[in-house]
């Protein structure tokens, strides 16, 4: 905390944030009393006098309250009609910040380096939004999370302040090349601090365009953000980290919570895993198969066998190409053959249909599809039901469809097609055979030859066995 | 403690200490109940309270989970951490980092039908329940409350586990009240101040605590519960007795408060001269308060005394230096690892401690010889100080963990003991304490002894204590400051329209105070006035309507007497369900209907039923519930031969006092005569006019 019981004379130049996140008809109210935001003040209003300090307003509320913090820590808010005066009493502007402390180095610990891109790992409160905002710096972390320094010696590296939902493919090309570099200067891991809402498309597209890298790279992020006490940040990022120093396993992952309880991590494969739950911690499943591994306190357990090892040469293929004109078509019943035509009008390149069932959609759709195969646009079918093989052989309409040209992705999920799509056209821009030949060409697990018996679990609760399950688990 | 000018809430939070700084260090220890207000004076003495109180909604503040259910089902379990974050104004909170240090595995069980993913913070909050709100307003009414505008929901940080997001989700609702405090058997006839009304979900109920691990349940967490904090204005235990039981009145008032075991708790801040505020958290009873804050008190004073002892003797907090990084017995002069010195020590729980491969290690604590032995509370001494840290914050809870010095050579023996003292050059002017657990545990509890014995030097520690049956209490938590408020990101501001306010102001209940007022004007003692209001028969009271004068008065008194005299002999049903554990709107067990009693009422109105008997009816009517009111009353019912009666009564009353109380003075003659006499004719002859006949008959024979 700091203040200097002085801030501002009323009228001696104000400071723009002086009012921050304060329209009319508070604004005058403000200006009229001489007071502005950090003011301590003793506000009499036709419902009693409030004391306390004069917060800034989120933009995103309405403009009609003025937001005071009371001397026992509440912000309370005092609507401007009920406001006779503001009497100010003192300043004190409040500062954020993460404690921060050099993170200590230790040469005989791995080297890692962790790439921001925005998201939760670290992060502080934003007034202004009323939001939380990233705080990202190894010292920062080192603040938050000490622990991180018995794993590795951190080096962090900011790329961009985007929110998940904002990440894209020209973020996806600069990670790309950033992970060859840090690749080719030698750490011997890397995480990605990444928002969750996207996560697996980027993990996706990481698996695409870095392929065989010699050490793990690992995608983090947290349900809870990391300005609660109940946060999976630190958890995740101590195992993120730990898997990225010390994990045997060269590919591209995503490290998030296993069960809802502070438990283990699971490390899934960057083109198998789906963001399942809005807001639940154990959000992150693999679909269609097992996890990679499980991770806790500096141990870590393979679940599946036959992943790509840890290697000590720097070799890495980097593909850093994407074209943005393809999309992803959700088939709903009595679709319509116009919204096709449309995609193929503005010229789109490639659509992944996500079908029902096998891989079906309606026969008003097959002059649609006629017409883009036509044009020379592709497309490709992926599965609603995420779990399960496109088999289009079984039923007449599959027999059809193919026949319109529209060419199966087995197990593929739909998001990681689109993402592949992309990439694969960004491949061969002018060579349709080969982005074919491509898409079905696991390159990254995005199709496996075989779906395990345990590659399905979806529970229901309420079962016998699986409340004798969740009563004893943890005992 | 008496910011009397910042009352509202200013910046700086209300000032912990006591305004009076000279401690009546010769001031005698008195147990409880040998002390009068002066006494209490002379100590310095205030309180003030915290008062919980769980709101009758139908859901919970944040989901739509039902509010109010209690169960000990489990279908499954969650397991937790916390870690302590930033506050809003940039820094850590003092308890966050204590509860940090802890290093809790805590445990949720969880229960299908009470508990969703919200209250696990594995989905964000819902809106905030309207009813829960419009339930708070109304108390804020009641207790003349400044009402804020715009409610912004906060986050309390709880790092102890009792709330799985680590923060509880309030919300400030009014500030600056004042109220009628009036009892007249105290004398207290004067305002009382209300400093706050905040809007909060309850926490989890804890199951247990044994070592790292932590277990609650969740059944009661979110449950909409208000915060009533009074201005420390309680100058003795009775005065504040009386406050808990004004301020859950008033909640009471609305009859849409939850009642049963739970469902009110309060926290009490005492402080005395020359101490600071100490917050006794979570008590459920009004009846144990005063004993409670009454041995708190002279824990402080005591602390005080120890303070000046250890002034006297020149200890300064420079020579109880924190340990440096690294285990404290590498690391600190006054911190020694003993394991090997005590292998052959007489005392089994070391030995135990050695052969399980834990650590043993001594602190020395410079010039604290003796004060360790030092009473603090009843039966307890400051050691016990020293134990609770350890206990609380390195997680020890085998028993015991610990021995000291000032206990002679108790435990370890005499020879041991020496070696220790050897290990850490300590003179006979220092005390010595052993305490023995796994490696870094005993490393914590080392740290501890030395922070808690430093803060010897400024006497109290700002801490919140629990409250133990026999009034002693125990440490629970350094006392955490406004810091650890911050504001909740998962949900908007709420403004309360005037307009619900006007709607909430129009259809207010009557209040504690005018109940009482009406009572007095009815014709009751100040005193029974006062107990009315706050009984739960109050509302059946109002119901029967008594004729103002002798007839309320008498109903008063026989309700008072008879209602917990019936539940005593198991006539009145329960109706707390055991599937919900509390009950609204209600006494916990069910009141007789006014229709079964009203007739009563108006019989002895009426005049048929002499007012003498309206207590020996009413407890038929309660005693048989079966048996039919009309024929119960008949048996107390006037029949018009009362004066032929009386004269026959009076005659062999009279006559068989003769014989069998011969020569005995005429008043015990008379006391036995009554009684025989009553039996018959109560009900029926006023007692005054039996008691003139008797005592003529008596008086006669005697003469």
């Amino acid at each position: 905390m700091s203040g200097d019981g002085k801030g501002p004379a009323p009228g001696s130049g104000a400071h723009p944030d002086d009012y921050k996140g304060y329209r009319e008809p508070l604004l005058s109210v403000l200006k009229e009393n001489g007071v502005t935001v950090w003011c301590i003040v003793r506000a009499k209003t036709t419902k009693g006098v409030f004391e306390g300090l004069i917060l800034p307003r989120s933009e995103t509320a309405d403009p009609y309250h003025l937001v005071l913090k009371l001397g026992s820590g509440y912000n309370v808010g005092l609507r401007y009609d009920t406001i006779q005066s503001i009497e100010k009493t003192g300043y004190f502007r409040a500062e954020y910040r993460i404690p921060e402390q050099e993170f200590p180095v230790d040469p005989a610990k791995p080297r890692v380096k962790l790439f921001g891109t925005g998201g939760t790992i670290a992060s502080r409160l934003d007034y202004r939004t009323g939001a939380v905002i990233p705080a990202f710096s190894p010292g920062e972390l080192y603040g938050s999370v000490p622990e991180l320094a018995d794993i590795c010696n951190l080096e962090t590296e900011k790329l961009f302040g985007v929110f998940s939902e904002n990440m894209g493919p020209e973020q996806y090309l600069v990670l790309a090349e950033k992970i060859g570099e840090a690749i080719r200067a030698g750490y011997d891991g890397i995480v990605i601090g990444h928002g969750t809402d996207t996560m697996h498309h980027t993990a996706a597209a990481l698996s695409f365009m870095v392929q065989r890298p010699p050490v793990p790279i690992v995608m983090v992020g947290s349900q809870r953000s990391s300005d609660r006490p109940s946060s999976d940040a630190a958890q995740n990022l101590i195992n993120a980290t730990w898997t990225a120093a010390h994990g045997p396993i060269a590919e591209v992952m995503v490290c998030m919570f296993g069960p809802t309880s502070d438990r283990y991590n699971l490390l899934h494969r960057g083109t198998r895993v789906r963001k399942m739950h809005s807001s639940t911690r154990s959000t992150f499943r693999t679909i269609g198969d097992i996890p990679l591994a499980m991770v806790e306190n500096g141990k870590l357990t393979p679940l599946q066998e036959g992943w790509a090892p840890r290697r000590d040469d720097r070799e890495v293929e980097i593909h850093p190409v994407f074209e943005e004109r393809v999309t992803i078509a959700y088939y709903y019943p009595n679709m319509h053959p116009d919204v096709i035509d449309a995609l193929v009008e503005k010229g789109y390149r490639g659509i992944v249909l996500a079908g029902t069932g096998l891989g079906h959609v309606n026969r008003r759709l097959y002059p649609a599809l006629e017409r883009a195969r036509d044009a020379g646009v592709l497309v490709f079918m992926t599965l609603q039901t995420l779990w399960g093989f496109v088999q289009m052989y079984v039923y007449e309409t599959g027999r059809e469809i193919l026949g319109l040209g529209v060419i199966p992705l087995a197990n593929m999920l739909p998001e990681v097609a689109y993402i592949k799509l992309g990439w694969a056209l960004g491949m061969h821009p002018d060579d349709p055979e080969k982005v074919v030949e491509l898409m079905q060409t696991p390159i990254a697990g995005e199709i496996t030859p075989r779906e395990p018996h345990d590659g399905y679990l979806v529970f229901q609760g309420g079962v016998p066995e699986m409340k004798e399950f969740l009563g004893r688990i943890w005992s | 403690m008496a910011e009397t000018e910042i009352h509202r809430g200013g910046v700086r939070p209300p000032a912990d200490f006591n305004p009076r700084t000279d401690p009546p260090l010769d001031f005698p220890d008195r147990e409880f109940g040998e002390m009068t207000p002066d006494d209490y004076a002379a100590l310095g003495f205030m309180a003030g309270l915290e008062v919980h109180q769980q709101l009758a909604t139908r859901g919970k503040l944040f989901c739509r989970c039902p509010a109010g259910l209690r169960t000990t089902r489990v279908d499954a379990e969650v397991l937790r951490h916390m870690r302590p974050t930033l506050s809003e104004l940039g820094e850590y909170d003092g308890t966050a980092l204590m509860e940090f240090k802890t290093r809790k595995e805590i445990v949720y069980l969880l229960e299908r039908g009470t508990v969703c993913t919200y209250e696990m913070d594995d989905t964000p909050p819902f809106e905030i329940d309207r009813e829960a709100v419009g339930i708070a307003l109304e108390i804020c009414r009641l207790l003349n409350l400044d009402l804020v505008t715009e409610l912004h929901v906060m986050r309390k940080q709880y790092l102890d586990g009792s709330i799985p997001t680590g923060f509880q989700r309030t919300a400030m609702m009014g500030v600056g009240g004042v109220i009628p405090f009036r009892v007249p058997d105290l004398g207290i006839d004067r305002d009382l101040r209300i400093r706050q009304l905040s809007l909060e979900e309850d926490s989890c109920r804890e199951v247990s605590d044994v070592g790292h691990r932590i277990v609650f349940r969740t059944d009661r967490l979110g449950v909409p519960l208000t915060e009533t904090v009074t201005e420390p204005e309680f100058l003795t235990p009775a005065e504040l007795q009386a406050g808990a039981r004004l301020v859950a009145r008033v909640a009471r008032a609305t009859g849409k408060v939850l009642r049963g075991p739970g469902a009110a708790r309060q926290d009490v801040n005492v402080s005395v001269a020359g101490g600071r505020r100490i917050e006794i958290k979570g008590v459920p009873h009004h009846r144990g308060l005063p004993r409670l804050v009454h041995v708190e008190a002279f824990r402080q004073l005591n602390l005080l005394r120890i303070r000046e002892e250890l002034r006297r003797r020149g200890v300064t907090p420079e020579m109880l230096p924190d340990p440096p990084q690294g285990f404290a017995w590498e690391t600190s002069p006054l911190v020694a690892e003993v394991g090997s010195l005590l292998r052959r020590c007489a005392f089994r729980p070391v030995l135990d401690a050695i052969e399980e491969g834990e650590t043993v290690v001594a602190v020395r604590l410079p010039g604290f010889a003796g004060l360790l032995a030092r009473r603090t509370q009843p039966g307890i001494t400051f050691s016990r100080e020293l134990a609770d840290r350890v206990r609380v914050i390195a997680c020890l809870t085998g028993q015991p963990f610990l021995v000291h010095s000032d206990l002679g050579d108790y435990g370890l023996g005499s020879g041991p003991w020496n070696q220790v003292r050897k290990a850490l050059r300590a003179g006979a002017e220092d005390a010595l304490v052993v305490v023995w657990g796994p490696r870094r545990d005993a490393d914590t509890a080392a740290r501890e002894i030395l922070i808690r014995a430093r803060e010897a030097l400024d006497g109290i520690p700002a801490e919140t204590r629990q409250a133990f049956p026999d009034g002693t209490t125990g440490f629970e938590r350094i006392l955490p400051g406004p810091d650890r408020m911050y504001p909740d990101t998962d949900t908007p501001p709420v403004a309360i329209p005037d307009e619900w306010v006007a709607e909430i102001s129009a259809r207010l209940p009557e209040t504690p105070w005018e109940r009482q007022a009406r009572y007095e004007r009815m014709g009751l003692s100040p005193r029974a006035a006062w107990e009315l209001a706050g009984a739960p028969w109050a509302d059946l009271y109002d119901e029967l309507k008594p004729r103002e004068g002798e007839i309320a008065r008498r109903l008063a008194d026989a309700l008072a007497r008879r209602i917990p005299w019936a539940y005593r002999r198991g006539r009145l049903e329960s109706v707390i369900d055991p599937s919900r554990g509390v009950a609204a709107r209600s006494y916990p067990y069910r009141l007789p209907s006014a229709q079964r009693l009203a007739p009563l009422v108006r019989a002895v109105e009426a005049g048929e039923i002499e007012p003498d008997a309206l207590d020996a009816a009413l407890a038929e009517l309660l005693d048989r519930p079966e048996a039919d009111a009309v024929e119960i009353l008949d048996g107390f019912r006037k029949r018009g031969d009362e004066d032929a009666r009386l004269d026959e009564v009076v005659a062999e009353v009279a006559a068989r006092a003769r014989e069998e109380l011969p020569g005995r003075p005429v008043e015990v003659r008379l006391r036995w005569a009554m009684g025989r006499a009553m039996a018959s004719l109560r009900g029926r002859v006023p007692a005054a006019t039996v008691r003139e006949r008797l005592l003529a008959a008596l008086a006669e024979e005697t003469a």
